[in-house]
């Protein structure tokens, strides 16, 4: 196990339920992993496994018809351990953390920003609450911020709106917004789905480059394995609502046990195998979450599903961080 | 900015001659004329036709349409509005005494409305589903569609009637100078026509603020750190403006032709009220005078809508 100096965020046995018209959707229903300083975590899973919950409930930014019902997650800041879940979801003590220490970035950077105010003012906001830095100050920072993100003539974009920018560039805007403050963690959602594929491998090398040099801890929520593979040191693979795997990424990608991952892995196209390379789609399809299957909820679409599986199997480790939700996962281990 | 400003200024002139061509083509379109309203039927009877037809000469009325209507556009571009028929009053000075009366109840209405009814509109987004919403839908659906005249007479009947607090209606008294000699008639008036306003106001704010509120910027801006207020107010009302400022844009007009209901009501001596009396005299030059006002009302309410937005929202570039 890791030492705990070296953890950013701990999550422990989260639990987030979302209530719509009198019934419930255990959007996570306990999920535990830790967040590196210095490392990237990348969520992997499809859509509505619960990984943008994931990244609410760290930011206390959930819906207001959902809430934290169980758990805990665990903010080891220089000053000591803060339980974020048991802070006011917009007080003060929130507040002070969201943006500075820890900061997110969203899916579409096209609607991400307000359309209203300059680049630089939105920059300048986060430096103004949190680092009570403003007139020319401030100025200077927002403009060497768009600079270190790689926008061409700061000087004169920052005072450009968001709709004078490209795409990629109002991600490497937001990114420079997220990072104004230094946080020590930085969630991103799907911080490229928006965006083309030269663009995305820019913002990706910007990030990795941000993690390199400023000791940012990570969390990539994505679904492209070929992103988890070029960037993630820790990997945690999802499913509704319960991690079925984590480990390293050699540990996930190489070594897959949950029938879920292998799923997963081998319905992904591989480039240059050419086109009669055969990609296995996942069969059937994800449960109702407001009517979810009993026990294992991979059950119903899994090759090797026994009568066992009507329980939710225990966490059990294969390794020190190798760490899976399966029952046989024994006979799934590869290499023995 | 400045070259749109002219273009668009410049276009009001081929438009007001238009519109005001389709008026005066409407008004020789009605039966009867000027003539037969200034007469008493019973003294019409009894006159000779003769006498009735000099009368018309005298009032240019034995004139084609065509010259008639050009005669009075060329006046106008000389600065002379003309006299009213009936009463034979230089129409700049009907316009005159009566334009800031309903100037007086618009500004009222207008800057109650826009105050209150944002403000309420917000209130009602940001409490979305609590009590105090659902009651100020209620009446805001309310003010929205119980007609004016209704809730002016309910006014009067309360307030001035049973009450006593205001008087019934009109501007002034005799010995009234200031306006807060005034004020007590134009409370009443002035409330009343607000309310409508507000209510729209209202219902739209609420509707353009939750549009705002549901944006992926807000969450953005909520990530940063920011406190509510400035989330709410800097980051969702700025972006809920737009909207709100169009329809306030846009029933300037409406407010500044006189609220005819209102006017009549209440008995304002304001513009509606002599539009009223005009058409029904037939009194072409006075009518035409003040379609003329209306006309220019709602072209420049829609170049001030039109830079106000542009000011607001930098994504509206104007003439490009």
């Amino acid at each position: 196990m890791t030492a705990t100096q070296d953890i950013a965020i701990s999550v422990r046995d989260l639990k987030t339920f979302f209530y719509t018209n009198n019934r419930c959707n255990k959007a996570l229903n306990g999920v535990s992993f830790d967040i590196k300083k210095g490392k990237t975590l990348c969520i992997v899973g499809e859509s509505g496994c619960g990984k943008s919950v994931t990244a609410a409930s760290i930011m206390q930014l959930l819906p207001t018809l959902s809430r934290i019902e169980q758990g805990e997650i665990i903010y080891h800041a220089d000053r000591g351990d803060i339980p974020l879940h048991a802070l006011e979801k917009n007080g003060r003590h929130m507040r002070r953390i969201r943006g500075a220490e820890i900061a997110m970035i969203f899916q579409d950077p096209m609607t991400a920003l307000n359309p209203v105010y300059s680049v630089g003012f939105q920059i300048k906001e986060s430096l103004k609450y949190h680092m009570k830095m403003v007139g020319q100050a401030a100025h200077q920072k927002a403009i060497s911020l768009l600079k270190e993100m790689g926008i061409a003539l700061p000087e004169k974009r920052v005072n450009d709106f968001p709709h004078r920018y490209s795409g990629g560039m109002r991600q490497r805007a937001m990114i420079a917004m997220a990072m104004a403050c230094s946080p020590k963690v930085l969630i991103a959602d799907e911080p490229t789905t928006a965006l083309d594929v030269t663009i995305q491998a820019q913002i990706f090398e910007l990030m990795d480059k941000l993690k390199r040099e400023h000791g940012t801890g990570i969390m990539l929520i994505t679904h492209d394995m070929g992103v988890v593979a070029e960037l993630a040191d820790d990997v945690a693979v999802m499913y509704m609502g319960n991690i079925v795997e984590a480990g390293t990424v050699d540990e996930v990608l190489r070594q897959p046990t949950h029938p879920y991952t292998k799923a997963l892995l081998a319905s992904v196209p591989v480039l240059g195998k050419g086109k009669n390379q055969d990609i296995k789609a996942i069969r059937g399809s994800t449960p109702d979450p407001l009517n979810r299957p009993k026990g294992c909820q991979f059950a119903g679409r899994c090759d090797f599903a026994t009568a066992q599986c009507q329980t939710m199997p225990e966490e059990t480790h294969i390794t020190p961080t190798h760490r899976v939700m399966c029952w046989r996962y024994k006979e799934l281990v590869p290499n023995g | 900015m400045l070259t749109y400003i002219i273009r668009r200024v410049l276009i009001l002139i081929p438009m007001a001659f238009v519109i005001c061509f389709l008026v005066y083509l409407g008004l020789e379109l009605t039966p009867g004329d000027a003539v037969s309203h200034m007469i008493n039927p019973d003294a019409a009877g009894s006159m000779n036709p003769t006498q009735l037809e000099a009368l018309r000469q005298s009032l240019g009325l034995g004139q084609p349409f065509h010259v008639r209507f050009w005669s009075w556009f060329t006046n106008l571009l000389q600065g002379n509005f003309g006299y009213s028929m009936s009463g034979g009053v230089p129409i700049a000075n009907i316009i005159a005494t009566r334009l800031p009366a309903t100037l007086e109840l618009a500004a009222v209405a207008l800057v109650f409305s826009t105050l209150i009814g944002s403000l309420l509109g917000v209130l009602s987004a940001l409490k979305r589903g609590s009590k105090t919403d659902s009651a100020l839908t209620v009446i805001g659906m309310l003010g929205v569609s119980i007609p004016e005249f209704f809730f002016g007479l309910v006014a009067i009947s309360i307030f001035a009637l049973n009450l006593g607090w205001f008087p019934v209606g009109g501007r002034s008294m005799p010995g009234y100078v200031t306006l807060w000699d005034r004020l007590p008639h134009m409370v009443m008036p002035a409330m009343v026509l607000s309310i409508m306003l507000t209510a729209g106001v209202m219902r739209y704010a609420r509707s353009s603020m939750l549009d705002a509120l549901s944006r992926d910027f807000i969450k953005t801006a909520r990530s940063k750190g920011l406190p509510e207020w400035r989330v709410n107010l800097l980051h969702g009302f700025r972006v809920a403006l737009t909207p709100v400022v169009v329809l306030i844009g846009f029933r300037l007009p409406v407010l500044i032709g006189g609220s005819v209901i209102i006017e009549q009501v209440f008995q304002w001596p304001g513009i509606g009220n002599e539009f009223i009396s005009a058409v029904r005299s037939q009194d072409y030059p006075v009518v035409m005078t003040i379609a003329l006002l209306s006309v220019m009302a709602v072209l420049v309410a829609s170049l001030i809508v039109d830079i106000l937005t542009a000011v607001i929202d930098p994504r509206v570039r104007l003439g490009e």
